[in-house]
């Protein structure tokens, strides 16, 4: 028995050794960049990273970032003028980009549209409009300089709270035990297809057969959500998105939202026209696309839905006149 | 509880430790050790299927005592008809009851009579029952034919009827061979053990990387049958045929390494029957144990091929259709079966039934000849169009996938449901047949290589693929714990 443990752990470590060199050889796992708070309490990249981001088991998405000078994903570095015209992009990891080589970003397919027009992109996985507002107020300089900005942003998920502060969940990760920890890429490959979620689980399902294996099968019905607790979500997104506006001295005359209308309440569009905020819709190019238009591994904007939205978007900025073409 | 599963390794780790370290001294703590973990094991899935099993096990051990008791022979047959009409009677109720009612009322529609069906019961069908009814039934069969003495050890009896391994779906074991080992005392092995291992991590593979992965895939063909053109409504059912073997040969080989691990040798289940040169080797390759039970106790009985052609053929023909029902409660299952049987009569009309008994293709050569090859082909072709009725919710689902094939002949490439690249499974696929091909001597030796650095690359590798296949989001559960 001994002889059968002893072996069993020279096997296994040997094993576990060979599969961190295969994943490794040929990079099944992404690289994790380094995120910081700076001093403005705008949480970003830590400036000049690059590496590769991996989808799937099998590499199914694979694609290179390049964090530049400002901390973002961008193939270029910002230096805004006020002699010239330039766009910003403000949004979570839609802008971000990730999932797209940073030389073919939505940004750049902007770029395309016009002559000479750099856009910069402020993309962050997990930025809400209170992340967007505060970062576009804590780069006042910057973005004084800069002629148009467009904000995404996405009704059901940005507009949770009415005010900014830094969200510590993510930041945890930065520890140098989480830092170490993602040396090990075997574990960060297991752990991003799935293969730790039944340890992971396990706890919970043990407890549940220990409680519900001598219950009734039957499960209680699930509240259902009514018309007037929609409402009254709606009504707090909207005071929410009203603070925030408020708070950082949002410039309607600069800045222009970027969302899917149909995914949009019409108490909020409404609200939108009423007081004169300008915002540019996606949906109808979306839905038209006889192509799909979202990564097959999750939502994100797979190249033609980033083609179709930077359409919508140069199309927005030609036809009102914010960018004028020869 | 499923062999793939985190539950199911903690569980085996601790039992592993307890069974050769505390319980080895004494076979009788050995045996209620293993009755113990065998009950946790299935109590797992729905306890109340506890009381079932122990009926099973309660009435056949006092019926095998009776049937070796009575001198006379109709009393002997009267005991053993008790068994039969017990576990023929809990597998009725428990999986054809609400088919037998259906079926009914759809005939009397036919008549021109409408009933209406309030009879069918809402039945959970207990997990196994198919497989230990039979096992059971092979104990008071065995004392019957008097080729076993029955065991006035009940702990052991019991032990044997739920020996957890092959519980749930196989192989399912004579009582000559399994509870004479149970009735032993057991010795660590320490070449047992490692050849369990083995055969663990080779059916983990087949279970994980062949059938999980394809699993989607075939779902999605079978479920819009009526969209697909040939080409794919081929490729869904090709891809089912190596679902189902990686599933069942990956379940039993998992079974056997586990029973390996507890110092039990259960009988070989699946011997590459895709390599078959006639449908008669692949039925001596496939679903062993089931194939060898219905021989002795039900082909046998009724006459085997010693009571004349007609009575033969016949013989021939109810063990299939028997094979097929169960499987499970749906007309499909009898069709497969009835498919079976017309497919192995010729052979067994000419006399080529046993032509390549224990025998196996390219015996001694590195590669098959080309006729050799052409056998496997066809009858590949053969048991794959088979799986149509087996996969196929209903016969009209079944008819109407076929006829997609003859009729729907555009050519379209096949995309995967989840946008996988296709070409992957394609690649899969054939280096699985080509190693398959490769072992094809070793049924219980996976890696029977010399050099322990080829036998850990392989290790390596077959982890490897575990994980560039593993899929979290999928049903993990085995298909024949349907039946």
């Amino acid at each position: 028995m001994k002889k059968l443990i002893v072996r069993l752990c020279i096997y296994g470590l040997l094993m576990l050794l060979s599969l961190e060199l295969l994943v490794r050889a040929f990079h099944l796992t992404k690289d994790y960049p380094v995120r910081i708070v700076d001093a403005q309490e705008v949480e970003k990249w830590q400036p000049h990273q690059t590496g590769y981001s991996v989808t799937g088991n099998r590499r199914q998405n694979f694609s290179e970032f390049h964090i530049n000078s400002a901390g973002f994903n961008s193939s270029r570095d910002y230096k805004p003028s006020k002699t010239h015209f330039e766009i910003a992009l403000v949004g979570d990891s839609f802008i971000e980009g990730f999932h797209q080589p940073y030389y073919n970003s939505i940004g750049k397919k902007i770029e395309a549209h016009f002559n000479n027009i750099p856009v910069y992109e402020y993309g962050y996985a997990g930025y809400d409009f209170a992340d967007e507002v505060h970062l576009v107020d804590a780069y006042k300089d910057t973005f004084e300089a800069i002629d148009c900005v467009i904000l995404n942003l996405t009704f059901k998920d940005d507009l949770e709270r009415d005010t900014y502060s830094v969200l510590t969940d993510r930041m945890r990760f930065e520890t140098p035990f989480y830092r170490r920890l993602r040396q090990f890429k075997l574990l960060n490959y297991a752990k991003n297809i799935g293969a730790l979620n039944p340890i992971k689980a396990l706890p919970g399902k043990l407890i549940n057969t220990v409680k519900g294996r001598f219950k009734s099968d039957k499960q209680a019905p699930q509240k259902a959500v009514s018309s007037v607790d929609s409402l009254a979500i709606y009504q707090k997104r909207l005071d929410n998105f009203i603070a925030l506006t408020t708070t950082y001295n949002y410039n309607k005359a600069k800045n222009i939202l970027l969302l899917d209308a149909s995914k949009t309440p019409d108490v909020f569009l409404n609200y939108l026209h009423t007081h004169n905020y300008k915002y540019i819709d996606y949906s109808q190019l979306l839905a038209q696309s006889k192509t799909k238009t979202n990564l097959v591994y999750d939502m994100h904007w797979n190249d033609h839905g980033r083609t179709l939205v930077a359409k919508a978007i140069a199309d927005y900025l030609k036809t009102h006149g914010i960018v004028k073409t020869p | 509880m499923i062999f793939n599963s985190v539950e199911f390794f903690i569980f085996l780790v601790i039992s592993y430790l307890l069974y050769w370290k505390v319980f080895q001294k004494h076979l009788k703590a050995q045996n209620l050790f293993l009755l113990i973990i065998s009950y946790i094991f299935y109590g797992w899935w729905d306890y109340r299927f506890l009381s079932l099993i122990f009926l099973s096990t309660v009435v056949d051990y006092f019926v095998g005592q009776q049937i070796y008791a009575q001198t006379q022979q109709h009393k002997r047959k009267q005991w053993l008809w008790v068994s039969v009409v017990f576990n023929i009677g809990l597998l009725g109720f428990f999986k054809y009851f609400n088919f037998f009612v259906d079926s009914w009322v759809d005939m009397a529609a036919l008549m021109g009579y409408h009933i209406k069906s309030t009879w069918t019961l809402r039945i959970i069908l207990p997990v196994g029952i198919s497989f230990y009814t039979f096992q059971t039934m092979s104990y008071a069969f065995d004392i019957y034919y008097k080729q076993l003495k029955p065991t006035k050890n009940f702990i052991a009896f019991a032990a044997f009827v739920s020996f957890f391994p092959q519980l749930v779906a196989g192989p399912i074991e004579r009582a000559s061979n399994l509870l004479s080992q149970i009735t032993h005392a057991r010795k660590f092995n320490y070449n047992q053990t490692v050849e369990g291992l083995k055969l663990i991590l080779w059916g983990l593979f087949k279970k994980i990387v062949i059938a999980d992965a394809l699993a989607p895939i075939v779902d999605d063909i079978f479920a819009n049958a009526n969209t697909y053109p040939a080409t794919t409504l081929i490729l869904g059912v090709t891809l089912f045929s190596f679902q189902i073997y990686g599933d069942f040969s990956g379940y039993s080989d998992i079974a056997i390494g586990t029973a390996k691990l507890f110092g039990v040798e259960l009988m070989t289940n699946f011997k590459f029957p895709y390599l078959s040169r006639n449908i008669a080797e692949f039925w001596q390759r496939w679903h062993i144990s089931l194939s060898e039970w219905f021989r002795y106790y039900i082909y046998i009985p009724l006459g085997g091929s010693k009571q004349g052609r007609f009575k033969a053929l016949r013989n021939v023909a109810i063990v299939f259709l028997i094979s097929g029902f169960w499987h499970g409660a749906n007309w499909t299952f009898i069709a497969w079966g009835a498919f079976h049987a017309l497919a192995f009569i010729p052979l067994f009309v000419v006399g080529n039934n046993k032509k390549y008994k224990d025998t196996i293709v390219a015996e001694n050569r590195v590669l098959p000849t080309f006729s050799e090859l052409l056998k496997m082909l066809f009858v590949f072709a053969l048991v794959t169009f088979s799986w149509i009725f087996f996969r196929a919710d209903t016969i009209t689902h079944a008819m109407a996938y076929i006829g997609g094939i003859f009729t729907r002949t555009d050519i379209t490439a096949y995309a995967h449901p989840m946008g996988y690249r296709m070409i992957d499974y394609y690649v899969l696929i054939i280096l699985f047949v080509v190693y398959e091909f490769i072992i094809r001597q070793y049924p219980r030796h996976p890696f029977p290589f010399k050099h322990k650095a080829v036998r850990f690359a392989i290790y390596t590798l077959l982890l490897f693929l575990m994980l560039l296949f593993y899929d979290d989001g999928i049903d993990k559960s085995f298909i024949y714990f349907q039946f």
